[in-house]
């Protein structure tokens, strides 16, 4: 019995570059950033100048009443995974449902729903809080709206790791279906925390970037001698995972396969990223694809541009990849669409993808002045086309010492 | 406009059905309000009436009719009809 393979046949996206792949490929093609000055009404006594926001409008998707019962991470959530599954024209209505399945990645889950509701009871001593507040708050609220809308009735998990969530649920579900417990899985994640008590905690770490002074677009700078620290963002990206036989029965048209899922954890610190952690989780998704480093021509960095993070992938890139480090391209980003946190996994797996399926090499935006600490090869300031690599990797790294590594290959 | 007129303007952008198809009698859950739908629509009841609806008085109210009558009786005890 040959092993079973996981294809992506479907992929979503809401990000800060856009609402629909479409748009989101255009935008790491040309490099334009979606960071910029947060606007007062998000920001207020936060400090925090900078981020990536969705442009947002609930409508048409969502009627106005809907809207004000579903949490802004669960609308992004539900938006990209019914992206995903058009794209992917698996008829969930006549499959087994019981096959399909649900795996979603957020830190915070309703982040905006619990702020108001704290916001009722702190700020003005008003108890009485809406009786939806726990179902549109809880963690599991995002993924669980997408498994109701399209009854998505196989496996569901729901991943909390802080920065690698999404990247952790892609991999689990990849190794659901290839344990033969389902024929597809909705995997992704999304993130929408750009509120002001969660800025104000953000600020309080004192890794934020400050507003660039000349162009708050480029404040992001990975792997820049110049760089002052992440930038927060929000959106979701959703993928169809399918058991490639299944996937081809079907003539579904398969974008990639995702064969390689590291993951471990540094176990040293809660917010030191660890270069030993990132090695194992890296060499590990390269095991299970049964590659060598030298057949990946392109790595999107976790990179969030802050002092210690870039120079510690940095140096787990060379120390896995020894001399293959000088052929594979790296870029981080985040640069463009900010970090988003739980949702940055699955959306920076759609960045790679881009590079695999057509060469297109989205840019480390900003990176003027290259750190020699940081010594990889760059795709600085504008996208790059190359051929297309025979593989791709994402590396998703996250606080409290989380790694997860996903490799991709072409069909 | 009447407590019923009230709450049938309030289901209906809540629930996103017309006035006119809210027949009073109907059970709530052919009109497709679910339980936990309908606690959340009497949160936003008990907002617009400013009156509060025990959870032994909820349990009994199947109708947007029945509803009406426990908002008018509450609105009654609080003096504010």
């Amino acid at each position: 019995m040959t092993a079973r393979r996981v294809a992506v046949t479907g992929a979503g996206v809401v990000s800060p570059l856009g609402k629909s792949l479409a748009e989101f490929h255009a935008a790491l093609a040309a490099g334009r950033s979606g960071i910029g000055r947060l606007p007062e009404s998000v920001a207020q006594g936060s400090g925090v100048q900078v981020g990536a926001l969705v442009d947002w409008n609930p409508a048409p998707m969502f009627k106005q009443a809907e809207a004000a019962n579903i949490d802004r991470v669960s609308q992004f959530a539900l938006a990209a995974a019914a992206q995903a599954l058009a794209a992917s024209r698996l008829d969930v209505a006549s499959a087994d449902r019981d096959r399909i399945g649900l795996y979603w990645g957020t830190g915070m889950g309703g982040a905006h729903t619990l702020e108001g509701a704290y916001k009722n009871v702190y700020g003005a001593g008003e108890w009485r809080l809406r009786p939806l507040t726990v179902v549109m708050a809880m963690n599991n609220a995002p993924g669980s709206n997408v498994a109701v809308r399209h009854g998505l009735r196989g496996p569901f998990a729901n991943f909390s790791t802080a920065c690698s969530s999404s990247a952790m649920a892609l991999g689990e579900a990849m190794r659901t279906i290839m344990a033969g417990r389902a024929d597809a899985i909705v995997a992704g994640g999304s993130e929408a925390l750009l509120t002001p008590g969660t800025l104000a905690a953000w600020q309080a770490l004192r890794t934020l970037a400050p507003a660039d002074p000349d162009d708050p677009a480029a404040s992001c700078k990975p792997f820049d001698k110049r760089r002052a620290g992440l930038v927060l963002g929000e959106g979701a990206a959703a993928f169809v995972l399918e058991e490639e036989s299944h996937a081809r029965a079907r003539g579904a048209h398969i974008h990639a396969l995702l064969t390689g899922y590291g993951n471990s954890c540094d176990a040293v610190h809660m917010s030191r990223p660890d270069r030993d952690g990132q090695m194992r989780a890296m060499r590990e998704a390269l095991s299970e694809a049964s590659l060598e480093p030298g057949a990946i021509g392109y790595i999107n960095a976790h990179g969030t541009a802050t002092a210690v993070g870039d120079i510690v992938e940095a140096e787990a890139i060379n120390a896995v990849f020894g001399a293959a480090a000088n052929d594979v391209r790296v870029s981080s980003t985040k640069s463009l669409h900010g970090h988003l946190l739980g949702g940055a996994g699955a959306l920076e797996f759609a960045v790679a993808l881009f590079a695999l399926e057509e060469g297109v090499l989205a840019p480390t935006a900003h990176l003027e002045q290259p750190d020699p600490a940081c010594r990889v090869r760059h795709v600085p300031l504008r996208a790059e086309r190359i051929a297309p690599p025979r593989a791709v990797m994402s590396n998703s790294f996250a606080f409290g010492g989380s790694n997860v590594v996903l490799i991709a290959e072409r069909a | 406009m009447d407590t019923l007129d009230r709450i049938k303007d309030l289901a209906a952008k809540e629930f996103s059905i017309e006035p006119n198809n809210l027949d009073p009698s109907a059970q709530l859950d052919t009109l497709g309000i679910d339980s936990l739908s309908f606690i959340e629509f009497m949160f936003k009841v008990e907002e617009e009436f400013g009156v509060s609806v025990s959870d032994e008085k909820l349990k009994g109210i199947k109708t947007l009719a029945d509803l009406e009558r426990h908002v008018a009786a509450a609105l009654a005890t609080a003096g504010k009809v």
